[in-house]
């Protein structure tokens, strides 16, 4: 999607570049901290007690993230043998509903993720089953901000925060709303992202959400060796 | 019926355009919805712990990365001058040179569209070069490119072994024999072929060759060792050992090939070494390519992960609504041995491997069919290597195997042409697949050889 790249304003590159970096040094430090663990058990028999934990939810971090970039950059896996042999204007008809069910599958997963997280950080869940049709009143088990991770201990620079969500109390570990926090934001990222991506469809700026398949752009950079004939 | 009617709609909405995770997905939580009294609050919970809390897949976004640096750092040059100084000299040596080159590849990668790409791109060219028709060339690379998932390390195996419970390190023990041998069936194929046809062979350029080219290829090969043997030494759990193979590919990439990162110079300029540039130990770090490859990694673990997250939570329908023991029971009550049953896991996944990013489709039909093979005595290790396997023929069976679609696109042919050209070596695989189903031991005398017999649960 070069030609889209090329177009954008200094804001747009700015936010590809952020988003690009954040994936770049969230693999990388999960990559570092799982080496170190290696290296500190068999060079010093010791080890971070608290590596594997932080490499998982950075691991999460990772995916709930990146998916909303991949979304942006039509990165993500599907089948194209159908559309691809219909017609062009039944095509966009095709992408347009896709378009849409992806949208609804984005916002379903925003309400589970902000009901999930809310209580985590002492607000309230939304009610309804499938769509948020209020806020929940706030009741003494709602207040879960004191729910901490297993292993990763709170580092001081961050302890302005007990005050806010924790009456003053120490933290011995961070608590769980910070690494759930990536479920809403990664969730409406998605769906702002599905929203785009529907009006790119209906504009014809667009004509579907996916490759078919990892190695597309990989392909695209060697195919110049064998075109001819 | 209802399990009829999710199936379907995955399906349906996959054709017409939707992502392969959302179409999971989506029809996964309609039916947690309508079915049963689960909260969209726990589908958010089990997508987030689809990451956090299964350790073994935390393998894949590092072997992603190893291999990544690995593709970028010129690997794949290497190999293949490596294979030529080895196999060049008999009659299709080219073609032969470039299936055990698939083969190293496959070692070092655990994807088979990457090499496809990585090996293809060039031996394709060079293959007409001397001789040999775009279709001949693009048949054996779609063939071997296969490999690539069978061959340890292979994210699919790290899939299939989370989502049973098996060991990932015998998965790939087992992979190693059946990746040799139908590395060596592709290859006297060729030969065979070759020898009747009268193909191009190329010089024997001495054992002087063999010798540096093996090893200039030997630091990526390396690889291979850090990998298996660092796992079964016990020296560290797999997902560790793909962590280390990372940091070791970018080592190697950046400060012996030296064909990324602060050393490398364009074009054919001799890249530096890095005693003239001995800051190049700091910089590499923060170097454009070294961010660039991780990105990429990143990229795809995102999109794989993805898919795997959501199969998840169609798995967990599956499990809610019973529906591996309502099959399994059916099954069963019809009377189907074992042999009835595994050819069935091969229509299923042949089927499935034409539209599906393997890894997903694992996720979704092992838990279907494990409890089955379990019931009739299949070992599992066993039952995992077929369902590679199958998954490898599913990639290259036309119309729509997603191999013919990498081929074609890096031989610059038409999908049809790409798979009219690899049905002779598809026959081969087929029969290399119905060899690796009937006869286990081809599977299973590794692993139980090094790790001692399998203990089922059931």
């Amino acid at each position: 999607m070069s030609a889209q790249d090329e177009t954008l304003s200094v804001a747009g590159r700015f936010i590809n570049e952020l988003e690009e970096t954040a994936i770049a040094i969230i693999l990388g430090a999960m990559t570092i901290i799982t080496f170190i663990n290696v290296v500190l058990r068999y060079g010093f028999n010791t080890g971070l007690i608290w590596g594997l934990e932080a490499t998982s939810i950075l691991f999460a971090w990772l995916v709930l993230f990146g998916i909303s970039y991949a979304v942006k950059k039509t990165a993500h896996l599907g089948v194209d043998a159908v559309i691809n042999v219909v017609p062009p204007s039944a095509r966009r008809a095709l992408g347009i509903i896709a378009a849409l069910v992806c949208v609804i599958y984005a916002f379903l997963l925003l309400k589970g993720a902000w009901d999930y997280w809310a209580n985590f950080a002492n607000l309230p869940q939304t009610t309804g089953r499938w769509f948020p049709t209020g806020l929940e009143e706030m009741k003494r088990t709602s207040f879960r901000s004191w729910y901490e991770v297993v292993d990763i201990p709170m580092p001081e620079w961050l302890r302005w925060i007990e005050p806010l969500m924790n009456e003053g109390e120490e933290y011995e570990k961070i608590p769980r709303f910070i690494p759930y926090f990536i479920l809403p934001l990664g969730m409406l990222l998605l769906l702002v992202r599905f929203v785009q991506a529907t009006t790119r469809l209906i504009r014809g700026q667009q004509d579907s959400l996916i490759v078919s398949h990892e190695a597309e752009d990989a392909v695209e950079d060697v195919a110049h060796l064998n075109r001819e004939d | 019926m209802e399990v009829a009617i999710l199936f379907g709609m995955v399906i349906g909405l996959m054709l017409i355009g939707v992502p392969i995770a959302v179409s999971l997905g989506f029809s996964s939580i309609l039916f947690l919805l309508v079915l049963s009294d689960t909260s969209l609050a726990s589908v958010a919970q089990s997508l987030f712990q689809a990451m956090a809390g299964h350790y073994t897949l935390l393998a894949i976004p590092f072997f992603i990365l190893a291999s990544s640096f690995m593709s970028t750092g010129g690997v794949a040059r290497r190999i293949i001058r490596f294979s030529i100084a080895l196999v060049g000299h008999l009659h299709g040596g080219l073609a032969i040179a470039g299936v055990f080159a698939c083969m190293l590849f496959a070692a070092l990668s655990g994807s088979s569209p990457a090499t496809v790409v990585a090996i293809g791109s060039i031996v394709i060219a060079g293959m007409r070069e001397v001789g040999y028709t775009k279709d001949f060339a693009a048949g054996v690379i779609a063939n071997a490119g296969t490999l690539g998932i069978l061959i340890p390390p292979s994210i699919v195996m790290v899939v299939y072994a989370s989502a049973t419970d098996v060991s990932v390190g015998r998965m790939f023990l087992a992979g190693v024999i059946p990746g040799l041998m139908a590395g060596t069936m592709l290859m006297v194929t060729i030969y065979t072929i070759a020898r009747i046809k009268n193909m191009p062979k190329g010089e024997w350029k001495g054992w002087g060759e063999v010798m540096s080219a093996g090893r200039d290829a030997g630091w990526g090969l390396f690889l291979i060792i850090i990998i298996l043997g660092g796992i079964y030494g016990g020296i560290f759990t797999p997902t560790e050992a793909a962590a280390v193979a990372a940091v070791y590919a970018f080592f190697i990439a950046n400060f012996v090939y030296r064909d990324m990162g602060p050393l490398a110079r364009g074009g054919e300029a001799q890249n530096l070494s890095i005693l003239r540039k001995p800051i190049a130990l700091v910089t590499a770090f923060f170097h454009k390519d070294t961010k660039d490859t991780l990105f990429e990694a990143g990229k795809l673990t995102i999109t794989l992960m993805f898919i795997i997250a959501n199969a998840l939570i169609l798995k967990h329908v599956l499990t809610d609504e019973q529906v591996p023991q309502t099959v399994a029971a059916a099954m069963l009550d019809a009377g189907f041995g074992a042999v009835m049953f595994l050819v069935i896991v091969n229509v299923i996944l042949l089927i499935g491997g034409q539209f599906m990013e393997p890894s997903g489709l694992i996720v979704i039909v092992a838990p279907l069919v494990f409890p089955i093979a379990i019931e009739l005595g299949i070992d599992p290790i066993h039952l995992g290597i077929i369902m590679v396997v199958n998954m490898e023929i599913g990639m290259i069976t036309p119309p729509v195997g997603l191999n013919l679609f990498v081929t074609s696109g890096v031989a610059g042919m038409s999908m049809m042409r790409v798979a009219k050209a690899s049905l002779p070596f598809l026959a081969v695989l087929f029969v290399f697949l119905i060899m690796v189903t009937y006869i286990p031991i081809l599977s299973t005398w590794l692993p139980t050889t090094f790790m001692g017999p399998e203990i089922i649960t059931k």
